[in-house]
């Protein structure tokens, strides 16, 4: 097969998956980028709104919290989960006894579907039954409110949200299995211990998994946060952890106000790309030259 | 593999696709209430038609709900469907009130909203101004099976939008105390008396609210309630204050009046002050209304709706009492009613439906499962809902109190102005924050929603 009917087949296969994004994401993507630009309340027909939606979003109190939540919210989950996703996939790297059941557990809490791991977390942080609190009771440890406390409740939220990492773990293990073993001999012969060969062997090489790893959590960190503060806290207490998907939906469909709903997606998304910009030059590119 | 097998599986592919979408759409039409296939009888049937004609056609029905309510819903359509053979009802049911809410806001944005829908006194005028619904005025005048005269007017009034009747209201609940007369007797106190006081009803909380392990936390509390504007205007009313500055005409919130803002330390007293309520960790733990139920919380606050599940209750005695009373006397409006979206097409069908569920038959099968005070006289007067044979035995208590019964404002943003103003409240009242400045956010926040 030629390279380039190996490449249109490739395109073929591709084809049902693109026809779904366009159907079920593109296109309302673009419909939704138009609303934006117009006050609708889905009952009767959009009207021109030119910039006011926007303006109106610059004064909204609410829209400001969530943007500051939603910050807050990237800024403990994506290192803290990039740092234990890296520790687990170089803790069961190498094929040793039991280590596909480890990976497994790892790996389980990403399959478990979004409501019924939010639900699974709303007992495990109730604040007087829940087998957290019952655990660090025991033990003497202060017992935080959690989810009640409006000062522990965006982080409680973001603990919850650590152990789904089963993707991002998958890709690094697939990346350290690429680092070629003589790299590690001959760093053993140099007399290189265990923290050096992670510093001058690992992360150089895996740059672009990690790098590649961060931009996809900083996605889901912004985008899927929505499940769980719905059903585990309401954006409560106080809006402790009202984050901008929720906000977003609660004005499009709770209140009807299709067009200011719009105007935030259009900004998260905007404000999303500018973080990936952002972190994509903490990096320094993909780590190598891309034309090797 | 060969390009053509690999097209014409594409090909297939594509098909199963299409077909797949298709059956979507086909399958959402029928469950959810779409306009119904064309060609069905009825269709084109004109609303004023007259009623020798009989109706045809399926109709779908959208309601809110735990399984006793929704057993009781699939009563009122089998009932229905047996004296109208030609109309198919099919129930859609949500079962929490703000999935219900969220559904209903969609459907109607997709222009698919199910044809008849309940739709709560304090949401209706939303749809309303924006001419979502179809005014059943003209309907009920036209009617042989009902008559407005039958109804309680109170229930009736708040569903009349620029001086027409919107839906038919299905039921009139007032605010009561839910109380566990077990643990009444325990406290050695004799039940609430028709007309109780403020004072009263805070004794009877204080001596019900209980360490009963003795090791320094409270197992038992005196009272529940949700924390809310909606349940805080009756004692408002009571006090003299008022929830807006203009009932009538509302240009904004009179929650800084003196007589309104010492309802309202009343009101966050029971938790700050007197700790007869569950505070913010205790009520997250374990929520007061499983607390009633699991017969460690001495009187809930709620409308009728709470019946069909407390009558599940099999551990403890409980009966209902009116609110206590404060300076004068007042009560708050809980009404649902019957509503068609103006784009339904089967009209005729549409409205057989909401006239047959509340005709007197109709009115006393949902009236059975306790879950309403019936809004038809007849009904509300008569055994099936008096009956003292079953729980509650005093539910005269429902009808003693609709003489003072009031409604908030009818206005299109007030569900969002209850929604901020109970985040703000609840500050207060988890001492979070000084009621003064709770007032004063929530004045100043709901204040652009008085102007649409």
């Amino acid at each position: 097969m030629t390279h380039r009917r190996y490449q249109r087949s490739l395109l073929l296969l591709l084809l049902p998956f693109l026809f779904g994004v366009t159907l079920l994401v593109v296109a309302p993507a673009i419909l939704s980028l138009g609303l934006a630009f117009t006050h609708y309340d889905g009952l009767s027909a959009p009207s021109w709104a030119g910039w006011a939606n926007f303006q109106a979003l610059a004064t909204n109190q609410l829209f400001g919290i969530a943007v500051v939540n939603s910050l807050l919210f990237v800024a403990i989950s994506v290192p803290l989960r990039t740092l234990l996703t890296f520790g687990l996939a170089l803790l069961f790297a190498r094929p040793r006894r039991g280590v596909g059941l480890y990976r497994a557990a790892v790996y389980l809490p990403t399959v478990v579907p979004g409501v019924a791991y939010a639900l699974i977390w709303l007992w495990i942080l109730n604040p007087l039954y829940g087998p957290l609190n019952l655990l660090l009771g025991s033990v003497g440890l202060p017992t935080p409110a959690w989810l009640v406390d409006p000062r522990t409740a965006l982080a409680a939220v973001a603990l919850a949200a650590v152990f789904q990492l089963g993707e991002g773990f998958v890709i690094l293990l697939a990346g350290l299995q690429e680092i070629p073993d003589e790299y590690y001999e001959t760093a053993t012969l140099d007399g290189a211990g265990r923290l050096a060969m992670v510093r001058a062997i690992v992360l150089p090489l895996l740059t672009p998994w990690l790098l590649l790893v961060v931009l996809r959590d900083l996605i889901v960190s912004v985008q899927s946060s929505f499940t769980p503060v719905l059903l585990m806290t309401g954006g409560g207490p106080y809006y402790a952890t009202l984050l901008v998907p929720l906000l977003i939906y609660q004005t499009a469909f709770e209140r009807l106000r299709f067009g200011e709903g719009a105007a935030m997606t259009l900004l998260v998304f905007l404000g999303v790309g500018l973080l990936i910009a952002l972190t994509y030059r903490l990096f320094g590119g993909w780590g190598y030259d891309e034309a090797v | 593999m060969p390009r053509s097998a690999v097209y014409s599986r594409l090909t297939l592919l594509a098909a199963v696709i299409m077909l797949a979408l298709a059956g979507c759409a086909g399958s959402n039409n029928a469950t959810d209430g779409g306009p119904s296939p064309p060609g069905g009888a009825g269709n084109s049937l004109p609303a004023d038609r007259p009623a020798t004609a009989e109706p045809s056609g399926a109709i779908s029905f959208m309601i809110f709900g735990d399984t006793a309510e929704k057993a009781a819903y699939e009563q009122l359509v089998a009932a229905f469907e047996e004296r109208h053979p030609a109309i198919d009802v099919s129930l859609i049911h949500i079962p929490g009130q703000s999935d219900y809410r969220q559904r209903l806001g969609v459907d109607f944005a997709a222009g698919t909203p199910a044809d008849v829908v309940l739709l709560n006194y304090r949401r209706y005028a939303a749809y309303a101004a924006r001419g979502a619904l179809e005014p059943l005025g003209p309907y009920l005048e036209r009617s042989t099976l009902i008559d407005q005269a039958d109804f309680y007017q109170e229930s009736i009034q708040p569903f009349i939008w620029e001086g027409q009747l919107m839906c038919i209201p299905q039921n009139l609940s007032s605010l009561v105390v839910y109380y566990n007369r077990d643990l009444f007797r325990a406290a050695g106190l004799s039940d609430p008396s028709a007309d109780w006081t403020w004072e009263e009803f805070l004794a009877a909380a204080q001596a019900l609210t209980r360490d009963t392990d003795g090791d320094g936390a409270t197992d038992q509390y005196g009272l529940g309630t949700e924390v809310s504007i909606f349940r805080a205007a009756p004692f408002i009313w009571q006090n003299g204050g008022e929830l807006v500055d203009n009932p009538e005409a509302p240009t904004r919130l009179a929650l800084d009046s003196p007589a309104a803002r010492e309802a309202l330390q009343w009101f966050v007293d029971l938790q700050v002050r007197h700790k007869v309520v569950p505070d913010a960790v205790a009520e997250a733990a374990e929520d007061s209304e499983s607390r009633f139920l699991n017969g460690r919380l001495g009187m809930f606050l709620n409308s009728r709706r709470g019946v069909p599940t407390y009558r599940t209750i099999e551990r403890f005695d409980w009966d209902v009492a009116p609110l206590p009373q404060g300076k004068q006397k007042a009560g708050i409006l809980h009404a649902d009613a019957y509503c068609m979206p103006a784009v339904s097409e089967n009209k005729a069908a549409i409205w057989t439906f909401i006239e047959f569920a509340n005709a007197a038959e109709g009115q006393h099968i949902i009236a059975a499962s306790g879950r309403t005070v019936p809004s038809l006289r007849a009904v509300a007067e008569s055994p099936t809902f008096l009956n003292p044979g079953q729980k509650p035995a005093n539910s005269q208590v429902f009808l003693d109190v609709i003489p003072w019964i009031r409604t908030v404002p009818i206005m299109a943003g007030w569900a969002e102005i209850e929604e901020l103003s109970a985040e703000e409240l609840s500050r207060a009242y988890y001492g979070q924050a000084s009621l003064d400045e709770v007032i004063r956010a929530t004045q100043e926040r709901a204040q652009p929603l008085f102007t649409p």
